[in-house]
């Protein structure tokens, strides 16, 4: 979305109070430094930089003053200013450790609300999970869980909910591929991020629909505005899959031309099988090959960019865990290791998926007379094929395969009213299709569909001495229409029409310049996604049948909506949030409360026969839901050098409809890390070494176990074990809790102007067979072992 | 500059708009779907110098993947000390009886390497073979005859049994079970192997 609007505000009058100064913290990158705290020597009032960094000071008086800022990892700096000056002020931070690189990068953070509730990776934090996919990286976050299928694929997951019910903002984007699937992980590469932001309020209102659990952000750097060159090279290996991973990134303005720039850049990786402990995991091998390229001009007042990403992956899943029927299953399940392990290979064979996203956006703004305008256009084009075991010349024909066209267009309007009231209006649009791929000679899973969506928004904010207020509003539609295949092969057309409003409020308080507190209370919705309404059969090699919503639970037939009791997913979620920093301590508490009502899930709901043998089956039913947590990170500066970290994430998930637990909920988990850090070496910079130790607790909370072997047991006699008791169920027990011990240390070595930095980390040190709940590999194998990773990173 | 930047929206969404309009709309193309089993039938005919009619039975699966479980049109009823020849037929109904779609058993012989039949029953039944069958224990006998793959091991869709002259009466069972066992079908794979493509257990009664 372009940046902030910067300078000094309007004022009455020289000799009464009513001066503003505001400004903005950067780090040495130029990326924005939320928390740091900036106080006025003179008078001691203080505040803390939001999340793009941003502060501002209010009602001072005409002079001169001094501001001291402050943020742990990094040299205070003290600036003075003074209120005449009509510029605003811009602070680049120097961490303790390292030197100024001249690169002048204006920022472009999305511009997130100083009330909300929020987790960010940037800088060194981002840096040390390169290479790593998105979802797996933002586990690093307090809060931020995944659902796992295998070593590659990673859904985010924000205090329990996925899927659909966050969004991902990619370069400003809503990101719309089929994510659906528990096994269909976001498509982007974190790479083109300088800043990864995640939103864990509901209804973060700007976005659109679907932000029942948050938003996750992902920003690119600001393009260049001044001549010159720069780049960074990175070359990582990993020694379980004998991955390499590389890419690399060319950026620059126009000599002659300033406020143009541009930036080329790209991503490869690939790994072959991963190892468990003790054991190889057959076909979990992976490609990516990214590549994304963009142009802008920017300026305060005005500015565009057009920007292109392309991804691509194919991505093994085990082999093991391909199985026909509930009899392969139960075997599948009691073997270890898997069946079909082989030796080591870059082979990827079926079952994997095969997945490209490319991207187009435009966007630009316009400054006037304290109004901003905004606009952004983005066009996607998703195409996921997924290739299971099939028989003879079918072997080479994807089992599923869509083509998912989507494009958005968002519209905003920004004005400031006075020095403390900013309005936010605008609409979003999104037309999309999706088709799936012929020749599958498969009935197809989901059915072909186009669907328009539209909203509007307003947001009002409003800024105290000591309190930030901001609440917003939005009204959405959404129109689908449906074409599709039954089970006996036979086309049906459905049109569907949903709309509703979506709410927020939030405030934050800053208690002292040490300390403050935010508070968001927001609801939000989402329309129902055509998978969960018209799901049929298997897929990817499970052994489940999925029948969507609308499936008649006898003939099978697809019911017409109003026939059904569907009622639209809706989510009140509260989150409050204490953040602190004095001397030594640093930390943030939050604890949050989501209660989703009519909450769509997949739900065993029997046993059914096919000739292939008897299966396992599922139906997307609605329930209402809560999960309630807490998330707490500290950090605490032993000496110098020694640093203690610290993070703690619970959550405890419930059907509330039938007193129950919900499967995939992410357990406990508690993480500690001591690291000493020394600037400088002689001619070395940046020393550090780190240990970090998790732990993972047994998820206690997990639906009762009723085995394969129960169930088809059951079946033989012609007993149906779920006539009576709907409760959920899971096939195996949750597996027990684990400990994993990692290790890494880095050094940087500047040359002139650039810089080369080394990284050795070691992943599961002692090499723990361990299986993790929410990896739905968990089922059939052992989690990875031990992996060695060496970082290269080339930067000028 | 406000100006131009607006008709340049307008520009944008009137274009989208139409890009979206003008890929209207034909219906989508349904798929073959060769892979399913929508029918099987299991022929015993006296062989051997046995005389009697064949015994058919016929399972169907009325909506395929859906919820409903299959159909099977009564137990295998086999005459006492008569030996039979079993033939296993399965169809995929939404194919037409000439597609070549519609023959399932016809694509199994033809990749026999990669798959066999394994069967299952109870002790007693039969004198030819003896035992309980190979689901169990892949090395228990049933007669696969000349029914073999390219590498001379076992496929199935053709085998022998001769009924006890007094057979165990009560409530029985007659199991077969077709496993695609690819580039993992060996002398010996068993019944755990690979992916149940048809499993099926029916009542047998030997009078």
């Amino acid at each position: 979305m372009g940046f902030y609007f910067f300078g000094p505000l309007p004022s009455r009058g020289q000799k009464d109070c009513s001066m503003a100064v505001m400004g903005k913290i950067l780090d040495e990158n130029n990326q924005p430094l939320p928390g740091a705290t900036i106080v006025i020597i003179q008078n001691k009032t203080g505040k803390v930089s939001d999340v793009t960094g941003t502060f501002q000071f209010d009602k001072l008086c005409p002079g001169n003053y001094t501001l001291e800022i402050k943020f742990l990892g990094y040299i205070t700096q003290q600036v003075k200013i003074n209120t005449k000056k009509q510029d605003p002020v811009f602070v680049n931070l120097q961490p303790e450790e390292k030197i100024l690189k001249e690169v002048v990068v204006e920022d472009k953070a999305e511009q997130i609300s100083a009330t909300s509730n929020y987790g960010q990776l940037s800088g060194k934090e981002l840096e040390e999970v390169n290479g790593k996919t998105l979802g797996e990286a933002l586990r690093n976050i307090t809060g931020i869980a995944s659902i796992q299928s295998g070593p590659a694929i990673f859904k985010p997951v924000i205090h329990g909910v996925h899927s659909q019910r966050i969004l991902i903002l990619n370069n400003g984007i809503r990101q719309e591929g089929q994510q659906w699937g528990a096994e269909h992980a976001p498509e982007i590469d974190p790479f083109i991020a300088s800043n990864i932001v995640v939103i864990k309020d509901a209804g973060a209102i700007k976005y659109g629909t679907d932000a029942l659990g948050g938003v996750v952000i992902v920003n690119p750097a600001e393009l260049p505005t001044t001549p010159g060159l720069g780049g960074r090279f990175n070359l990582i290996g990993n020694s379980n899959g004998w991955a390499g991973i590389t890419s690399g990134m060319l950026e620059g303005g126009i000599k002659n031309h300033h406020g143009w720039g541009w930036r080329l850049q790209g991503t490869g990786k690939k790994s072959g099988d991963s190892h468990a402990s003790n054991y190889n995991l057959s076909n979990t091998g992976f490609t990516e090959m990214n590549y994304s390229t963009s142009i802008g001009y920017h300026q305060v007042s005005k500015g565009f960019e057009a920007f292109y990403s392309h991804f691509n992956t194919t991505i093994g899943i085990l082999r093991g865990s391909a199985v026909g029927s509930a009899e392969d299953l139960a075997n599948a399940l009691e073997r270890d290791p898997p069946q079909y392990t082989m030796p080591f290979t870059y082979a990827i064979l079926q079952p994997r998926q095969e997945v490209s996203h490319d991207l187009f956006k435009l966007n630009g703004h316009l400054i006037k007379g304290g109004n901003r305008y905004n606009f952004q256009y983005g066009f996607q084009y998703n195409r996921r094929e997924e290739f299971d075991f099939r028989k003879g010349s079918l072997k080479e024909v994807p089992a599923l395969g869509y083509k998912l066209f989507t494009h958005t267009l968002d519209l905003e309007w920004e004005k400031t009213f006075g020095k403390n009231r900013v309005s936010c209006r605008g609409l979003n649009g999104m037309m999309q299709d999706n088709q799936k791929i012929d020749g599958t000679q498969t009935i197809p899973f989901i059915p072909n569909f186009t669907n328009y969506s539209a909203g509007l928004f307003w947001i009002e904010k409003i800024s105290l001495a000591k309190w930030e207020l901001e609440a917003g509003a939005r009204y959405d539609f959404r129109f689908y229409k449906v074409v599709g295949f039954d089970f006996s092969n036979q086309i049906f057309r459905s049109q569907l029409n949903f709309h509703n409003v979506s709410g927020t409020i939030g405030t934050t308080y800053t208690i002292n310049e040490k300390s403050s507190f935010t508070s968001t209370l927001g609801s939000a919705w989402r329309p129902p996604n055509v998978a969960e309404l018209y799901s049929l059969g298997t897929h990817q090699s499970a052994a489940a049948i999925e029948f969507g919503l609308l499936l008649d639970e006898t003939t099978n037939q697809v019911n017409d909506i109003s026939t059904t009791n569907f009622k639209i997913e809706q989510a009140l979620k509260w989150v409050n949030s204490y953040r602190f920093q004095n001397n030594r301590w640093s930390g943030e508490i939050s604890g949050y409360m989501n209660y989703i009502f009519n909450y769509i899930y997949l739900k065993p709901r029997g046993v059914t026969q096919n000739l292939r043998g008897i299966f396992p089956y599922f139906r997307y039913t609605q329930t209402d839901a809560s999960f309630l947590g807490g998330d707490l990170s500290l950090v605490y500066q032993l000496s110098k050098h020694f640093k203690i970290n610290s993070k703690v994430s619970l959550l405890q998930a419930r059907d509330e409809t039938l007193s129950d637990y919900l499967i995939f909920i992410p357990s406990n988990r508690y993480e500690l890390s001591l690291r000493y850090d020394q600037p400088a070496m002689n001619a070395l910079k940046n020393f550090f070494l780190e240990a970090r130790v998790k732990y993972v607790a047994h998820q206690s909370r997990a639906p009762r176990v009723v085995t394969v072997r129960e169930i088809n047991d059951a079946k033989a006699q012609g007993v149906d074990l779920f006539a009576t008791d709907n409760r959920n169920f899971d096939f195996v027990a949750a597996p027990a809790g684990y400990g994993l011990i990692s290790l890494s240390a880095g050094i940087s070595k500047p040359i002139k102007k650039s810089m080369i930095d080394v990284r050795i980390s070691v992943d599961n040190l002692t090499n723990v067979a361990y299986r993790e709940y929410t990896n739905r590999m968990r089922y059939y194998a052992n989690d990875l072992g031990r992996n060695i990773s060496l970082a290269l990173k080339y930067s000028f | 500059m406000k100006k131009p930047s607006w008709l340049f929206m307008a520009t944008l969404v009137i274009s989208s708009l139409a890009l979206l309009i003008s890929c209207k709309k034909k219906d989508p193309v349904p798929e073959n779907i060769p892979e399913l089993i929508t029918r099987a039938t299991i022929t015993f005919t006296p062989s051997g110098g046995s005389s009697g009619s064949s015994v058919v039975v016929t399972a169907t699966d009325p909506d395929n993947i859906g919820a409903q479980d299959i159909k099977v049109d009564g137990p295998i009823n086999l005459t006492k000390g008569t030996t039979y020849t079993l033939t296993i037929q399965l169809v995929n109904g939404l194919y037409k009886p000439t597609d070549s779609g519609y023959n399932v058993s016809k694509q199994v012989e033809a990749e026999g390497d990669a798959h066999q039949f394994f069967f299952s029953w109870n002790t007693g039944l039969f004198s030819n073979p003896l035992g309980d069958g190979n689901i169990d224990n892949r090395n228990d006998p049933v007669n696969y005859g000349a029914s073999v793959d390219k590498n001379g091991r076992p496929v199935g869709l053709i085998t022998m049994w001769t009924t006890a002259s007094t057979p165990s009466s009560g409530s029985n069972s007659f199991r077969v079970l077709l496993k695609h066992q690819p580039g993992i079908k060996s002398n010996a794979s068993t019944s755990a192997d690979g992916e149940s493509d048809f499993d099926l257990t029916f009542m047998i009664n030997v009078n």
